[in-house]
C-alpha cells in the first residue's frame, strides 16, 4: 500500500517532468531572443536526462548533464556572444513558413502517435535487472571496442577540423 | 511503471518541435538547437527500446553514448562554421546564406 503510493508519487513526477521538458522545448523554438533559448535548451536537455533515470539509464544521465550542459549550452552561449547584435528583439526571429512547417510537424506528430498507438509491442522483461555501470563499461570495452575506437578517431578529427576552420584565413 | 508507449509519445513530441525549429527559425544557432533537440528525442526512444524491448546487454546504452558524442561533435563543427560565416557575411540568418547556392 506504502510503496503502491511512492510508486504512484514517482509516476506523477514523471508526468511532471515530461510536461516541463515539452513546455520549455516549445519555448526554445519560438523564443524571440536566442540568449533565452539557449537557457530553454539547457532546461530541456535536464528534464530528458531525469527521463533517463526513470529508465534505468544512470550513467547516461549523468553523461548527459555533463556533456550537453556543462559543455554544449555553454558554447553556444559563446557563439551568441560572439556574433553580437544578433539577439537584438527587434529582428524577426522565425522566417514566413510557420504556418506549414506548424501543420506538418503536427501532421508528423500525429502520424508517428497512432503508429505508435497501433503497433503491438512484446515487451519482454519490463522489470529486469538495470544494467550496472560495470557491466556497460565492460562491453564498451570488448565487444563494441570498434564504435568506441572510431568514435575517437571522429573526435579527434573534430578537433583539428573545428581548429582549421575557426582559424583565421589572414596570412 | 510507466509503460513504454508514454516514452516513445514524449520522444515523439520532441522531435515534432525540433523539426518545426529547424524549418521555422532564422538563426542558424537556433536551427543547430532544433537539431540537438532532434538527437535528445532519438536517443530516448532508444533508452527506452533498450530498457522495454532490449536484450539484456545495453546496446541502446552504449548507441546513445555514441548519439551523444556525435551529437557534441555535430554541434562544434556546426557552431565553428556559423563563426566562420559570420566573419565573412556579419550575420548569421540561414535564408541570407547563399553564396554557394546556384
Amino acid at each position: 500500500m506504502h510503496s503502491g503510493l511512492i510508486q504512484q508519487l514517482n509516476n506523477s513526477v514523471f508526468y511532471i517532468i515530461a510536461g516541463l521538458t515539452v513546455f520549455f522545448s516549445i519555448c526554445l523554438v519560438i523564443s524571440r531572443n536566442i540568449f533565452y533559448s539557449a537557457i530553454f535548451l539547457a532546461m530541456v536537455l535536464m528534464g530528458v536526462a531525469c527521463v533517463y533515470l526513470y529508465l534505468d539509464a544512470e550513467f547516461l544521465a549523468i553523461a548527459q548533464i555533463l556533456i550537453y550542459v556543462g559543455a554544449i549550452v555553454i558554447l553556444f552561449l559563446f557563439v551568441i556572444m560572439l556574433t553580437a547584435s544578433i539577439h537584438d528583439r527587434a529582428i524577426r526571429q522565425v522566417n514566413k513558413q510557420v504556418l506549414i512547417s506548424a501543420i506538418s510537424a503536427a501532421a508528423f506528430l500525429f502520424l508517428i502517435i497512432k503508429i505508435i498507438k497501433r503497433s503491438a509491442w512484446q515487451v519482454n522483461n519490463p522489470s529486469g535487472a538495470a544494467l550496472s555501470i560495470k557491466e556497460l563499461g565492460k562491453s564498451l570495452m570488448t565487444t563494441y571496442v570498434l564504435p568506441f575506437e572510431t568514435i575517437s578517431l571522429i573526435l579527434i578529427a573534430v578537433l583539428v577540423g573545428a581548429i582549421i576552420i575557426a582559424k583565421s584565413s589572414k596570412r | 511503471m510507466i509503460p513504454l508507449n508514454h516514452f516513445l509519445i514524449l520522444g515523439a513530441i520532441l522531435f515534432s518541435i525540433g523539426i518545426f525549429g529547424v524549418l521555422t527559425r532564422r538563426s542558424a544557432i537556433g536551427i543547430l538547437m532544433s537539431i540537438e533537440l532532434i538527437f535528445n528525442a532519438a536517443n530516448i526512444n532508444f533508452i527506452a527500446f533498450n530498457k522495454f524491448l532490449g536484450a539484456g546487454d545495453g546496446l541502446g546504452q552504449i548507441f546513445t553514448l555514441l548519439v551523444i558524442t556525435i551529437a557534441a561533435a555535430s554541434a562544434v563543427i556546426g557552431l565553428v562554421l556559423i563563426i566562420a560565416v559570420y566573419r565573412n557575411t556579419k550575420n548569421i540568418f540561414a535564408d541570407n546564406i547563399n553564396l554557394m547556392k546556384w
